[in-house]
Order: structure tokens, then C-alpha cells, then sequence
């Protein structure tokens, strides 16, 4: 095995990181980057402003990586419930939608996993951007680019499934147009985390 | 996970020891704070398990075995261990997340009381949102009975490694990744217990690939003049794989319900089928000839109790699912 000292490669200062993060942030000129072997990639991000009346304590920035996609359905069986009928009109293709699919960066429990790609993908966070993290926490990032695009097909196909009635078929195309990393604002507590947005 | 592993890698930067732990790329120096990427050779991350066995608890552990199960009864008194020495095999750990959906239906058929039978399709829509740990071993394992790690966790330590041999990994990380991709994608899909499938979309993440060197215990013995294997676990102590003579009253009782079951099956239905060339006559030949065959192939292989993944015990899973049916379906024309 082999070490290697991270330097940003942006301004090429050394990191001294307070977390272990796969997700390498320079504090001098603000830059991330991740690291495969010996291939370097620049993350684009945003940092989401906390709400003015969150309290300032346990907060945490959680990494999302935020997809802007292309979701085009050709067609769809779905047996029982409402969109048994409209599955008949949308024969032939519909028109597909532009969505901000959302899919966490940080290693989450599938539960949770699950509930905050789909719920921040079907009501899109409102936020005002700042550029660093006030010294706030951040929980360590551990998906790449490429998984995060893999995942987004499957919160594509969740959207569908759970519509009523039960999916039989989809055949549908996913193209992602743009790909950025949002740190969004939350506060943690026992019963797990809340989005301060 | 596992412990961490001080591996005689220092820091670029001030000179500090550093240790990392299975599966991790990147750490903060704990004495410069200076943050380090590792990357592992063709980027896989190795650790080995300290060994926490001894030759006299491998020994127990094999002996304790021996007592178990349809064994021959007199092996803890005729059995005789010749050879009892460690090794480190090499595994590969990966970990995956699948995630997915899985839709299709299950047929039911129902009968009402006049007889008339109905079949009614239950739809179904499964998400599939799992992590999974696959390993495979990274040499050819030989005689061992060993195929997979049950346990993934241990002390991490390269300690052990100067004083036990370790066989030297011989698969490809690309082939083992490939099999931990089918094997996820396999996982998930039937953990949707969907019988008919009409919409799949899976996709499988690998989170952790490494290497793990695996201490094991390799115990020989012989009973009556024969040679057999038992493999112990060397960190948790729990008997991996082996080879013991079986009990011979078990298979003389086995063997003679076979032979007169299959027998009388066989008889009776040749009797049926020249009586009244019914189908079952045809189906009784069928099943005595089959009955008779698994006595004959538990006369010969069934004198040993095998437990692990050997080679012919394989044989043995496939026989059952390949040829009877392909014998099933031959005697059918
Ligand atoms: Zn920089």
C-alpha cells in the first residue's frame, strides 16, 4: 500500500482535514476533489444556508449529490389504482420531465437512504447559497459521481412504483444533464436528522 | 468494523506511524493532522486477522467435532490426529448495496366446491434496498472445504503473518468484483419473492473491496488407515470444513430402507403399468428407480460425513437438481 500527502489541486497547499473524509476540501480556496487511485476529480457544490432562526447547536452539513436529469417515460403498465387508465393514454411516450433528483453522498441506513432521496426529489429544497461552512461540521461524503447517477435511476423508477396501483412495466429513459454536490443544512438530534433549510 | 492495523506505513509528511482500517482510503495523521490518501496495489486494501487459536484449541475443536452428528461412534477413541499446523488464506471482501425494484405477479389457483379451479394474478411491486457482504477465496483452496468467510471481523494484525505460511492470492480483483456483482443482483432479486417477473431495474454499488488474510487451523487424522481433513476457524474457533467417517449403522439402516422402499416402488409400479398402463404405474418405476439410485449413490459416498465446500460435495447439489431431472425427463418419452 501506498500514502500519499493530499494536496488541494487547485492552489496545491496541503489539507489538514479535522474529519476523515473521502471528499477533500481546501480551506484555503474552498475547492473538493475526490481521489481514485491516482485520478484526481474537482467536485462542483453549493453550500445551503441554514434558516435564520435554527438554533446553532448540533448542526451538520450532509452532503447530497444533486442530479439534474432528463426522465422520460415510454411507456408503463401498472395494474389497479388511478393510473391504470392514464397508463393506456401514455402509450406511445409522454413528453418527460426536467427533476432535480437528490441522492445522498454520505453512507446512510437504507431507511433513511430511502427517505431523504425521495422526499428531497419530490419537493426540492428552497435555500440561499453561502460559500463555506462557517465551521460547521460536515458529515464525510463516501459516494461517487458515477454511483450517485446509478442511484438516481433507482429514485427515478421509486417516484413511479410508489404512484397507486401496482407497476407492472416501465420502460423509460434517464439522462442526467448536470451533476453538483449541495451541502445541506441539518440539525441533529436522537430521533435522527432534520433538514433547516 | 475491524480492528485497526498498523501496517509499518508512516506518514509522508512528519514520519508518524499511521494505522488504517479494512476498507479505508483516507485518514488524518494523528500527529501532524496532515490528511493522507492510501491507495492499496491496483487499488485493493489488505488486512490479515490475528490468530487466536493454539494448536492444543484446534485440536479440541476438531476433537469436539468429531462427536457431533451421524459420525462413526467410535471416532473419538479410533480417530488418531497426525498433523495439526496454521496457514493464511486470502479472501476477498466485498461489500455491496443494491438497490432496485422488482415487479411482476404470483399466480394462485383456487378450487371451489363444484371443482372448477381459477387461477388469479396477486400483483406485486418490491423494492429492493439491501447491503450485503460477499467474500470468495483468493487462492485455489486445495483439499480445504473452504470457499467463503463467514466471519468479517477480527483483530487486525500483520503480526502473525512472519511465523504462519500464507498461501499467496492467485484470483483476479475484476473476476471477484464480477461475482459480487451476480451475487447481489441474485440476493436482491429473490428478496423480492416474486415468482413471475415482468419489470426488473437493480443496480448493484460496490462500497469496499479488500483483501483479508484469514488465519486457519488444518487438522489431519486418520481412522482406520483412512486420511481425513478438518479445518478450524482461527479466530473464532468455530469448525470451518471437514471430512469424518460415517456411522456404519446409520447407512446399514439407511441402505436397507432404500433398497426395499425403492424396490417396492419399482415392483409395484411395473406390476401397474402391465395391469392398467396407467401413468402412475409409469411414475411408480420412475421413483423406485430413483430411490434406488440415491441408496446406491449414498452406499458409495455416504460411508463419509462431508461439511464444507468440497469439491464432490458440490457433485453431489447439482446431481440432485441436473440429473434426476434430466433422468426424469428422459424416462418421461
Ligand atoms: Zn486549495
Amino acid at each position: 500500500m501506498k500514502v500519499t500527502l493530499v494536496k488541494c489541486p487547485k492552489c496545491e497547499l496541503p489539507l489538514y482535514m479535522e474529519t476523515q473524509d473521502e471528499f477533500f476540501y481546501c480551506s484555503h480556496c474552498g475547492t473538493i476533489h475526490t481521489r481514485n487511485g491516482p485520478k484526481v476529480e474537482r467536485i462542483p457544490y453549493e453550500i445551503a444556508d441554514f434558516r435564520p432562526d435554527a438554533q446553532t447547536d448540533n448542526r451538520v452539513y450532509v452532503p447530497f449529490w444533486r442530479l439534474h436529469t432528463d426522465f422520460r417515460i415510454k411507456s408503463r403498465d401498472v395494474k389497479g389504482g388511478f393510473f391504470n387508465k392514464i397508463g393506456q393514454a401514455l402509450k406511445g411516450g409522454d413528453k418527460g420531465a426536467s427533476i432535480y433528483i437528490y441522492v445522498p453522498a454520505s453512507q446512510m441506513e437504507t431507511a433513511a437512504f430511502r427517505y431523504w432521496s425521495v422526499n428531497l426529489t419530490i419537493n426540492n429544497p428552497r435555500y440561499s447559497a453561502r460559500t463555506d461552512f462557517a465551521g460547521t461540521p460536515r458529515m464525510p461524503a463516501t459516494t461517487t459521481r458515477d454511483e450517485a447517477i446509478e442511484l438516481a435511476d433507482f429514485v427515478a423508477v421509486t417516484l413511479e412504483a410508489e404512484k397507486p396501483g401496482t407497476l407492472q412495466y416501465l420502460d423509460y429513459t434517464l439522462t442526467v444533464n448536470e451533476a453538483k454536490v449541495v451541502y445541506l443544512p441539518f440539525m441533529s438530534s436522537r430521533s435522527g436528522l432534520h433538514l433547516a433549510v | 468494523m475491524s480492528g485497526q492495523l498498523s501496517v509499518g506505513l508512516n506518514c509522508p509528511s512528519c514520519g508518524g506511524a499511521i494505522s488504517v482500517s479494512e476498507g479505508e482510503s483516507s485518514l488524518n495523521c494523528r500527529y501532524c493532522g496532515s490528511t493522507l490518501y492510501i491507495e492499496g496495489d491496483n487499488g485493493v486494501n489488505t488486512v490479515a486477522f490475528k490468530n487466536k487459536l493454539d494448536r492444543d484449541a484446534a485440536i479440541k475443536a476438531t476433537k469436539a467435532w468429531w462427536r457431533k452428528g451421524f459420525k462413526a461412534r467410535d471416532l473419538k477413541s479410533a480417530g488418531a490426529i497426525t498433523e495439526v499446523y496454521p496457514i493464511y488464506l486470502p479472501f476477498w471482501s466485498i461489500g455491496t448495496r443494491v438497490a432496485g425494484w422488482v415487479c411482476g405477479y404470483e399466480e394462485k389457483t383456487t378450487t371451489d366446491s363444484k371443482g372448477n379451479t381459477r387461477t388469479e394474478r396477486e400483483y406485486k411491486e418490491e423494492m429492493v434496498l439491501m447491503d450485503l457482504s460477499f467474500s470468495e477465496i483468493a487462492c485455489d483452496p486445495g483439499d480445504l472445504g473452504i470457499r467463503s468467510l463467514r466471519n468479517f471481523n477480527g483483530e487486525a494484525s500483520f503480526e502473525d503473518m512472519d511465523m504462519i505460511p500464507s498461501f499467496e492470492s492467485t484470483t483476479s480483483r475484476d473476476d471477484a468484483m464480477a461475482h459480487a456483482r451476480a451475487d447481489a443482483m441474485a440476493r436482491g432479486r429473490a428478496s423480492a419473492r416474486i415468482p413471475n417477473i415482468t419489470f426488473e431495474s437493480l443496480h448493484v454499488l460496490v462500497r469496499k473491496l479488500s483483501m483479508i488474510y484469514y488465519p486457519v487451523w488444518v487438522a489431519r487424522y486418520t481412522y482406520q488407515d483412512r486420511m481425513y481433513i478438518a479445518t478450524v476457524d482461527g479466530v473464532t474457533g468455530q469448525m470451518l470444513s471437514g471430512r469424518a467417517p460415517g456411522d456404519p449403522l446409520y447407512q446399514s439402516l439407511a441402505v436397507t430402507a432404500g433398497t426395499s422402499l425403492g424396490g417396492l416402488a419399482a415392483a409395484g409400479g411395473i406390476i401397474a403399468a402391465f395391469t392398467f398402463q396407467s401413468e402412475i404405474g409409469i411414475a411408480g418405476v420412475i421413483l423406485g428407480l430413483i430411490v434406488l439410485g440415491g441408496t446406491y449413490w449414498f452406499f458409495r459416498h455416504g460411508s463419509e460425513i462431508i461439511e464444507g465446500d468440497f469439491a464432490d460435495r458440490k457433485q453431489l447439489a447439482s446431481l440432485k437438481k441436473g440429473q434426476l431431472g434430466s433422468l426424469l425427463g428422459g424416462a418421461r418419452i
